[in-house]
């Protein structure tokens, strides 16, 4: 029991990460709360599957496949950023409506161009594994896991500590750092606010288009469908909300406590209620609790765990 | 006695009503509304108006909250579900007739607006929204769970029915009386809170918190009132909408899907935020683009009408701010008022009005060009 808490909570806090991270450091840098990011997510494995399957007759190896699906996506979603998000940036209420417009026009566009069924994501690992006749399957420690997740889980911690590595690092992130801290005085210092901002846009979109590639790979039967996008959309508000918004260390710290709050409440907590009261096969609280848990720390801590502080206009 | 008080309230309704065009206009659409079915309408476009209506009454309170008050909330669909699941599970655990469930669910619903409103004062903006969103899929969550109590995702069935007195034929149209009735009394009841001094210190709240603070208002009761009124006409949509023969008088966690939230925003955008009028103006005409013109006349498919309703937000939000039709139209009423003031103080003010550089309305610079 435990050691199934501690393998598969590693292994969905290290997936989740991924997700929120994208949308932390876009509301970092931008303050725009994307609401497209669940979309991006669907997004990018609905790409990754066009040119890994050769659903439209392109069919290209699975690596190229994940390069090229977060290339487009970051392409899209900075021509949708210059089109819809850059006149309104300003508007809190403008921001929020527009991306769940898009994330609507992107759930629709994948409707009409792969119908609303479900298609199935070929995994890397499993691949790379089956072309050397291996299995797919692993046992640590007695916990039945695969390959595949054990590899989404890993890179989303090394993509985790790129990003990290970029904004510390490279001039661009340190003008990154500069525009989260004042929009108005970087704009004064000849940071060209605009592209920056599509930079970061792109950025948190291509992410959000790697998450989608793994996650869906390795998780829930390997499928895709348009309506996809709504549960990581939500995982990632409780965990950035969690962890204070636009903040990248508290979205790594938030989605480990989410993570491990959904496996303990699966994997202990429901088969525990259910051996007292009759409950539905399936059925979970462990959403309930992730919402519940997000708003207790919001009253205690109301940027959450390591968000902004501005003391003056409070 | 009896005439002289009469003839003071006509007075007094013609000053507020019929010498102010908007208001003039609004009544005529009303009145229209209410003739509609007398002029044999078939029952479908009665089954859609009467959503329209229960739609309406749960579009305006959100504006309250959100365009008064400034009180992002995105998952508003949080009280209309308490307002279906209240009357629902009294019925069927209390068997309860329809008449005290749904006030016993206002209150419950006064009641969780209190409770989800204590939480969310802590919080504001960009937090405020995500935690709003937050609240229906914890009710999602819990209904899913205890399948015992609230019958999960099947829902509680036959509900009571609001006319089991009258012949089945005229019952869908006295549903859709009783609704165009609460929408009328909902919708004046919010538009003059929200003109009334407490919806001037909404939107003080809005505009600048810390100096409507500064100036001695105590903002927490005012957000916690915003939250209560919302709530209330919020669930007064939902427990309505359980019961009536168009929605098939059941109470199922579709009372709570995150669409319902989402769409009311739509709604909102594309009538006018901020003017309680402009929300029932957006549902009137996107539910009858969406479920009639488009569905039955034209029979286009849904994908394609979502993605033209999202295209159309994005369109409305960015060449015109979010004004909304309803504004649109007002403004262009208000042109005519200015109109009529240039006609009867003579060319005078329309000298000054150009000297200012003012913009004046198409009917005005008509009328004006004519003048010459």
């Amino acid at each position: 029991m435990i050691e199934d808490i501690i393998i598969y909570g590693l292994i969905t806090s290290g997936m989740y990460a991924l997700l929120a991270v994208g949308f932390s450091a876009l509301y970092g840098v931008t303050e725009i709360t994307n609401l497209a990011h669940g979309a991006l997510f669907m997004l990018g494995s609905y790409i990754y599957f066009f040119f890994a399957s050769g659903y439209g007759g392109i069919k290209l190896d699975l690596i190229s496949a994940l390069l090229v699906s977060a290339a487009l996506v970051a392409i899209i979603s900075s021509i949708f950023y210059r089109i819809s998000l850059d006149p309104v940036i300003e508007d809190p209420i403008s921001v929020m409506v527009v991306t769940l417009s898009l994330a609507i026009i992107f759930q629709e566009s994948m409707v009409l161009f792969f119908g609303s069924g479900r298609k199935v994501v070929p995994s890397i690992a499993e691949n790379f594994l089956k072309a050397r006749g291996m299995s797919d399957f692993v046992t640590i420690f007695g916990v039945k896991t695969t390959y595949s997740q054990i590899l989404s889980s890993v890179l989303s911690l090394v993509l985790f500590a790129g990003l990290i590595i970029f904004i510390e690092k490279t001039r661009i992130g340190g003008a990154m750092k500069a525009l989260s801290q004042d929009r108005e005085v970087s704009m004064l210092m000849g940071i060209n606010v605009k592209n920056l901002s599509m930079l970061a846009m792109s950025l948190s979109a291509s992410f959000a288009a790697v998450a989608g590639v793994f996650i869906t790979s390795s998780t829930g039967g390997n499928v895709t469908y348009p309506h996809i996008w709504q549960h990581p959309l939500f995982m990632a508000f409780a965990i950035v909300v969690l962890g204070g918004l636009g903040s990248i260390k508290g979205a790594l710290i938030g989605a480990f406590i989410i993570g491990f709050i959904e496996k303990i409440f699966t994997l202990a907590v429901d088969p525990f209620i259910a051996n007292l009261i009759n409950v539905p096969q399936g059925a979970t609280l462990s959403g309930a609790v992730i919402m519940a848990t997000m708003l207790a720390v919001l009253l205690f801590r109301p940027k959450g765990l390591f968000g902004k502080r501005v003391e003056l206009e409070e | 006695m009896v005439t002289t008080y009469l003839r003071r309230l006509y007075s007094s309704f013609a000053a507020h009503v019929f010498d102010i065009p908007p208001r003039m206009l609004a009544l005529m659409l009303f009145l229209l509304l209410a003739f509609l079915p007398l002029i044999g309408l078939p029952s479908t476009i009665v089954t859609i108006l009467t959503g329209a209506n229960v739609l309406a009454i749960f579009a305006a309170s959100w504006d309250l909250l959100v365009g008064r008050t400034g009180q992002i909330s995105l998952g508003h669909a949080i009280f209309f579900g308490i307002g279906t699941y209240g009357t629902g599970l009294l019925f069927y655990h209390l068997g309860h007739p329809l008449w005290i469930t749904i006030p016993l669910s206002l209150l419950i619903g006064v009641g969780a607006s209190l409770l989800i409103g204590f939480p969310c004062l802590r919080v504001k903006g960009h937090y405020l929204a995500l935690v709003t969103l937050a609240f229906p899929i914890i009710l999602i969550g819990l209904i899913l769970y205890f399948r015992a109590f609230t019958l999960g995702d099947f829902g509680i069935w036959n509900l009571p029915t609001y006319f089991p007195f009258l012949p089945y034929a005229v019952r869908e149209t006295a549903e859709y009386y009783l609704t165009l009735f609460l929408l009328f009394v909902s919708a004046v009841t919010l538009y003059k809170v929200a003109n009334s001094k407490t919806g001037i210190v909404f939107v003080s709240i809005l505009d600048d918190e810390l100096a409507s603070k500064a100036s001695g208002i105590n903002v927490t009761t005012y957000k916690m009132m915003g939250f209560a009124i919302s709530g209330f006409f919020a669930t007064l949509a939902g427990s309505v909408n359980a019961h009536l023969i168009a929605n098939g008088r059941v109470a199922s966690i579709a009372s709570l899907r995150i669409s319902l939230s989402f769409f009311v925003i739509i709604y909102t955008i594309f009538g006018g935020i901020g003017t309680i009028y402009g929300p029932i103006v957006g549902v009137y005409i996107l539910e009858i683009l969406d479920k009639y013109v488009f569905t039955q006349v034209l029979s286009v498919p849904s994908s394609y009408r979502l993605l033209g309703y999202s295209v159309l937000v994005i369109a409305f939000i960015i060449l015109w701010r979010g004004r909304g039709v309803a504004r649109f139209v007002t403004d262009k009423l208000e042109d005519f008022e200015e109109a009529r003031d240039i006609d009867e103080r003579g060319p005078r003010i329309w000298k000054t009005y150009k000297k200012e550089g003012k913009k004046i309305g198409v009917i005005a610079r008509m009328r004006a060009r004519l003048k010459k």
